[in-house]
């Protein structure tokens, strides 16, 4: 069962040189009680494919076509006004990039929840403070003292915590996360990632987690989605994605992730740069001017993303077989 | 070569409410750093890593120890002198988003150090109008095409390039040492192997020595051999070894829970049998007479509470008075009364179990 169905969809963002997609006809589940991690690099398009889930994306960006349906709501590209506000932070949760910035400096987080309950005409505000407590308790935090503080008293593991209660504390059943723990530091980070597997187990939600660092998604998501140059490349269920990556871009991320265990020598770091929306390929295969297994077909046609292999989904013109037996010195540039 | 006795930085606050409080961002941190060679400093934020940082590069002052730069003792000559000691050592900064000046090119924010560099060395003017040559030969050395980057600014570039140029700007001045504070952790992923590729790099090619800090332990592990790993936390070095060492082998508790808290690659990796985590966060207001982590470490005993652990080698007692600071430079060394060997890192899938 999928809480969430993305079919399909196309952001797109004005330029100079036109609208350029910077998602194409991506397809994504989120499952209802698991969490799905989203990966690649920067200008993949990740966090414009999170800002569609909102259908919030930003001028001059529109979604051009596709569908999102979540359950309960109907398709959310269709939603304006009064109903769409209700469905953002009722129906889905969204913890920003950055959310340790996103909290106003001069009132105190409990103001601010207040502000939340209004916006949504929320009848009973002791309850819903009620529960922000509860729910800042379960996460480690003492509720009373946090409510009463200002965002510069508390520390970036706690505001990340904050905005997972704010996304939460309306009852959400989808939960977004966009680069949830990059400016924290290890120790919070580990904290952080354990809290949300924590409240995801115990409300049963859908959770997505949007991230560039595939080592810190590996510890709690279920599911893995690749994202490159605006097309989700591969996924599948996280652990056989990690051990059998089929997609050339998967296993050069996958070889490219500083490890605490392992070969120093062996890792390898990506070539070339990531493309941005004005300068990926039109034509063919996104991923072929990095790709070490590229061949003359990936130039012409770009792969769909086709099912392999049960639950799994890739979209490369080469072989599975051919990419899981390349050798790591195959892929990358010495490190 | 540079040389850090018991380098000590006191900061006194003024809360409009709370009333004057001391904190110790330093409490007496003892290093060497050899020509050529690597010293690394994990610990999380606030700690004390990013003002020791500044302290080696004279962006901020000590209040007490001493750093010896080639036998030369800082503290005790004038600015002016110590002026050209800092030049030798730079820093690589940690957000290359914002150390660049956006309203400048490539060109300008290299040439303009270039140039003072080459009127330093006195050379003739045909020298300081090298410049260009040198910034391209530069460029080269960190891994960019010097035509393609010189006349853009900082926005067309990605944030590992951006990153590229800051180290270049840094190389302007012909460093030494170069001090590399979290110079990865603003970058992606995937090209964070290749920075650290380079800073390896430029050690093996240009004897520059390094010091890397990170709170990411495993990048640590990247910047070369022979590297020294220092465990820092609240101002005080708690654990140090060969990098290596400290990683598969710590025995202070708090070592253990930095590297407990590295994510495990599930299906290529499995947890250490022994992961633990600290009972707390870190309240920097609660008094510690004795162990510094004891509020924190799941392993705390009554002797943490009221007396205070030393460096010393394993086997040693902590709380002995010898200083075993000036002991020989690559041993294993830790302050805790009960260093317990504990397997915390993650092993590979596949690997021998022992």
């Amino acid at each position: 069962m999928s809480e969430v169905q993305v079919r399909g969809l196309t952001v797109e963002y004005q330029t100079s040189a036109g609208w350029l997609p910077a998602v194409a006809e991506a397809s994504l589940d989120l499952r209802a009680g698991e969490i799905t991690g989203l990966v690649g690099e920067s200008g993949s398009g990740k966090s414009t494919l999170a800002l569609s889930l909102l259908n919030a994306v930003p001028a001059p960006g529109r979604i051009a076509g596709g569908t999102i349906d979540v359950a309960g709501v109907g398709d959310l590209t269709r939603l304006t006004g009064k109903q769409l506000r209700k469905a953002r932070g009722g129906s889905i949760g969204y913890v920003f990039q950055a959310s340790q910035n996103s909290l106003n400096p001069l009132k105190t987080i409990g103001k601010q929840l207040l502000d939340l309950g209004r916006s949504h005409e929320v009848a009973d505000l002791r309850a819903l403070i009620a529960r922000a407590l509860d729910l800042a308790n379960r996460m480690g935090l003492d509720g009373q003292r946090v409510l009463d503080s200002y965002q510069h008293e508390l520390s970036g593991g706690m505001r990340q915590r904050i905005g997972i209660v704010f996304a939460l504390v309306l009852n959400a059943k989808v939960l977004i996360l966009d680069e949830p723990t990059t400016a924290l530091d290890m120790l919070s980070q580990a904290s952080v990632l354990e809290i949300v597997r924590k409240v995801h187990d115990e409300n049963q939600l859908s959770t997505l987690i949007i991230t560039h660092d595939i080592g810190a998604i590996s510890e709690i998501a279920d599911r893995l989605a690749v994202m490159y140059g605006g097309r989700i490349v591969e996924d599948g269920p996280l652990l056989e994605v990690l051990r059998r990556p089929t997609h050339p871009y998967t296993k050069a991320l996958i070889g490219a992730t500083a490890r605490i265990t392992g070969d120093v020598e062996a890792a390898r770091a990506l070539p070339g740069r990531p493309p941005d929306l004005t300068t990926v390929a039109r034509v063919g295969c996104v991923f072929r001017d990095r790709c070490p297994f590229a061949v003359a077909v990936c130039a012409e046609a770009e792969p769909p993303l086709a099912a392999w292999e049960g639950e799994r989904r890739r979209a490369c013109h080469v072989e599975p077989t051919t990419v899981l037996a390349g050798t790591p010195a195959a892929v990358g540039e010495p490190a | 070569m540079i040389e850090a006795r018991g380098i000590t930085r006191t900061y006194q606050t003024h809360g409009a409410f709370t009333g004057a409080r001391t904190v110790h961002a330093l409490r007496g941190v003892d290093f060497t750093l050899p020509d050529g060679g690597a010293v690394s400093f994990i610990g999380e934020s606030g700690c004390g890593k990013t003002t020791l940082g500044k302290i080696l590069t004279g962006l901020e002052t000590f209040d007490g120890g001493e750093l010896v730069v080639d036998g030369v003792e800082l503290s005790k000559l004038k600015p002016h002198q110590r002026a050209k000691y800092f030049r030798r050592i730079q820093m690589i900064h940690q957000d290359p988003y914002s150390a660049l000046n956006p309203t400048r090119t490539i060109a300008s924010i290299l040439g303009d150090p270039l140039r003072m560099r080459a009127r330093e060395k006195g050379g003739t003017g045909k020298e300081a109008g090298a410049w260009r040559e040198r910034a391209a030969e530069l460029l080269t050395l960190v891994g960019l095409e010097p035509e393609a980057v010189l006349p853009k600014y900082p926005h067309q570039l990605s944030g590992g390039q951006r990153q590229r140029v800051v180290i270049a700007r840094a190389l302007t001045v012909d460093p030494e040492v170069l001090i590399a504070d979290e110079a990865v952790s603003m970058i992606d992923v995937s090209m964070r192997l290749g920075i650290l590729a380079l800073l390896r790099d430029l050690r093996a090619r240009l004897g520059i020595s390094l010091v890397f800090i990170t709170h990411d332990v495993a990048t640590a592990r990247y910047v070369g051999d022979g590297g020294e790993l220092h465990v820092i936390y609240r101002g005080e070095v708690i654990e140090r070894g060969l990098t290596d060492e400290v990683i598969l082998e710590p025995v202070h508790p708090y070592t253990q829970c930095l590297l407990s808290a590295v994510p495990i690659m599930r299906g290529l990796e499995e947890p250490g049998p022994d992961r633990t985590a600290p009972t707390m966060a870190l309240d920097e207001r609660a008094a510690t007479p004795g162990c510094l982590f004891q509020p924190r470490c799941p392993f705390a005993q009554e002797r943490c509470v009221e007396q205070h652990p030393v460096l010393v080698p394993f086997g040693a007692d902590a709380g002995s008075d010898e200083v075993a600071g000036a002991g020989a430079s690559c041993e294993h060394l830790h302050a805790c009364f009960y260093p317990t060997a504990r397997r915390v890192v993650g092993v590979e899938v596949g690997a021998a179990s022992a």
